[in-house]
């Protein structure tokens, strides 16, 4: 005689539930995160009288690239073409009067940026690579050091950045930029890096010695490409910081030599007249570079590199 | 090809730790001597220094006749088997292996051809072009050894080379590791705990303790005339029997006491002005009962088959005693017996130092 033994399922209800629930929880944080960028991009295409019509065009009924063909039209630095648009006055349609500026901070932030993500790893690679893997008296507060300097808030800084600025010759200048991004950014990439290195086997640095590598050619032949996801991470990062960054780029910079992508943006609305077309077209080319860097190096920010390193 | 010589080296941490303390050491060109010791006794941290992982504190390390002391490790002409294999992830089997000879700029013809003799050599040519991730562990062992191989090196060391494989492989790579020594002809340099592994390998055998050298010798003279309680204890499976008791000098032959049990002890038994002693017996030292030689008798508390052989676990004078008896003798727990003992086979020591009481032995 055999004894049937029913294994009690799991209640197939709660699953379901819980599916049902979690789907929802995604969908509604997916839409409170994208729904922003996607009226960005939409309004972008839109005239002004169209974007406060009610019920807002998710989908432009109309679709008009006036808006960009305003800024790539603009004459960088003539401060007053300041003009309705065709379809008249009432419309917000207005080009702000420093439209021409965009395109111009466009290329500060950029050249910012890239300097920025430069030397971020100029340096910090070479710095977390001692801290990780030399062994060398005041390694713990060489850290300590460079992570303390992050626990002050960046508005505490402005003031003596400031002052240190204006003495050094630099207020509006790109210099200026780049030396106090520079000074916001690193910490956080040597500390990333670090301990990236630090996860890195001993042996491997040990064996690749042994096989004839200076400490310099270990870090760039070994430890580099095992630490591409972690590099790509701290440039993106110095890169956004810098192309979002705002408070120390109002205080150093006045001209439009020297004004970068977030201070023009926001000095279309401080015109008589808010152009929300504008507006939006001009943030949609300001999201473009960080979101195309993203696409671009999505692929290397997966880990998994190390795997069959050492015995597995 | 080189011999090395390490004089009066050694090795401290920040914390004043000492890690190796006063090494001297002579190894002669193709000599293959095993660094033995329990984990801690400065068995890696000797092989480092050779390699030039860690800075020499005090002493001289030689390359024949060149102080080595603060070449970087990358200007010494030496090639490295790690434990962990610490083979580079993002590199092919075959980059792995020929990257040595890329840092040393070795023509392209060359290192491939080099490359490819190590592989044949080590069987592993189809997996030339697979990433260390695709390979098991014995295949990664080979491939560590192929990389140091490839280079051909003055000086090659290994740092447990074979800990991290199955039992049947590691003895399989023993052998192979022996005809490596062979047909390289060059100077071995090999760190392990496993005794078995250096007993196998070694011309000579360094055993460590704490830093500190115990002995220096071939295998077998570390095996039979050890000159401590730890170096005896060290080697050996099962670990040799340590048996308390009194020196007694009464009759003219020197003899072991303990209540009942009178052993009579090899002649030269080292002045001592103690009388507290130890006596060392391993497990094979025991044989039938002959006549003139001291005999051991206990009660078997357990007897275990082994197969080839047959353990016995004696209660002498409420001392534990372990023995191997043939595996026909058919013993039953809870009997007595009676066992032979060879006196020049049997170990004396100081209680209170350690040190062997027999001559020759320091």
């Amino acid at each position: 005689m055999t004894i049937v033994v029913n294994t009690p399922s799991r209640p197939l209800l709660p699953i379901v539930v819980r599916g049902c629930g979690l789907a929802v929880a995604s969908l509604l944080l997916l839409f409170y995160l994208l729904a922003p960028v996607a009226w960005l991009a939409s309004s972008s295409l839109q005239t002004g009288r169209e974007i406060v019509s009610v019920p807002p065009h998710w989908i432009p009924d109309h679709p008009t690239l006036r808006n960009f063909k305003a800024i790539f039209s603009a004459i960088p630095g003539l401060g007053a073409s300041e003009a309705p648009a065709p379809d008249g006055t009432n419309s917000g349609g207005f080009i702000p009067s420093t439209a021409g500026n965009l395109l111009p901070a466009m290329l500060n932030s950029l050249i910012v940026a890239s300097i920025v993500v430069l030397l971020n790893l100029i340096v910090g690679v070479p710095a977390a690579y001692a801290i990780a893997k030399i062994r060398f008296r005041g390694r713990n507060l060489a850290l300590y050091t460079v992570l303390a300097t992050r626990v002050i808030p960046d508005i505490a800084l402005v003031v003596p950045f400031f002052l240190v600025v204006r003495k050094l010759g630099l207020l509006d200048s790109l210099t200026s930029l780049i030396v106090t991004y520079l000074a916001i950014t690193v910490p956080f990439s040597v500390f990333v890096l670090a301990s990236t290195f630090e996860q890195l086997p001993d042996d491997l640095d040990r064996a690749a010695r042994v096989d004839g590598c200076s400490r310099s050619q270990v870090l760039l032949r070994i430890f580099l490409p095992l630490a591409r996801p972690a590099l790509v991470a701290v440039g993106l990062f110095a890169f956004l910081a810098s192309w979002n960054e705002f408070l120390l780029a109002l205080m150093f910079t006045q001209t439009a030599a020297s004004q970068t992508l977030p201070i023009i943006v926001a000095a279309f609305t401080s015109d008589f007249t808010v152009s929300f077309s504008f507006l939006n077209a001009a943030g949609v080319l300001a999201v473009l570079p960080p979101a195309i860097l993203a696409v671009v190096f999505e692929r290397y920010i997966v880990s998994g590199l190390t795997a069959g390193a050492v015995k597995g | 090809m080189a011999r090395i010589r390490l004089q009066s080296v050694s090795k401290a941490y920040g914390g004043g730790q000492a890690a190796v303390t006063d090494l001297t050491l002579d190894i002669a060109d193709r000599e293959f001597v095993v660094l033995l010791g329990p984990s801690g006794c400065g068995k890696s941290t000797t092989l480092n220094m050779v390699a030039g992982l860690e800075e020499i504190t005090r002493g001289t390390l030689l390359f024949d006749d060149e102080v080595m002391n603060h070449t970087p490790a990358h200007k010494r002409d030496v090639a490295m088997v790690f434990q962990s294999y610490a083979l580079y992830p993002h590199k092919s089997v075959f980059e792995n292996i020929a990257f040595g000879l890329r840092m040393r700029r070795v023509p392209e013809a060359e290192l491939t051809r080099r490359v490819h003799d190590a592989a044949e050599r080590l069987e592993i040519t189809h997996l030339l072009q697979r990433r260390p991730s695709q390979l098991s562990g014995g295949q990664r062992q080979r491939v560590a050894l192929g990389r140091a191989m490839v280079r051909q090196p003055a000086v090659f060391l290994m740092d447990e080379p074979l800990s991290n494989l199955d039992a049947s492989l590691r003895i399989a790579m023993r052998a192979q590791i022996r005809h490596l020594h062979a047909e390289m002809r060059t100077t071995f340099l090999y760190v392990t705990h496993d005794q078995a592994e250096a007993l196998t390998l070694a011309d000579r055998i360094v055993l460590m303790r704490d830093g500190v050298v115990q002995q220096l010798g071939t295998p077998h003279d570390i095996y039979e005339r050890p000159r401590n309680m730890f170096v005896a204890a060290f080697l050996g499976s099962p670990a040799i029997n340590f048996l308390d008791g009194q020196l007694s000098t009464e009759s003219d032959a020197p003899c072991f006491r303990r209540g009942e049990l009178s052993i009579t002890l090899p002649p030269g038994i080292a002045a001592t002005a103690t009388r507290d002693i130890v006596l060392g017996l391993r497990a094979e030292d025991v044989g039938p009962v002959q006549d003139g030689f001291p005999v051991l008798r206990g009660m078997v508390d357990t007897a275990m088959p082994t197969g080839s052989d047959q353990f016995l676990g004696l209660k002498v004078g409420g001392n534990d005693v372990f023995v191997r008896v043939g595996k026909d003798s058919a013993v039953r727990e809870g009997e007595t017996i009676s066992l032979g003992l060879n006196p020049a086979r049997l170990h004396v020591f100081d209680k209170a130092s350690g040190l062997s009481l027999l001559h020759g032995h320091s």
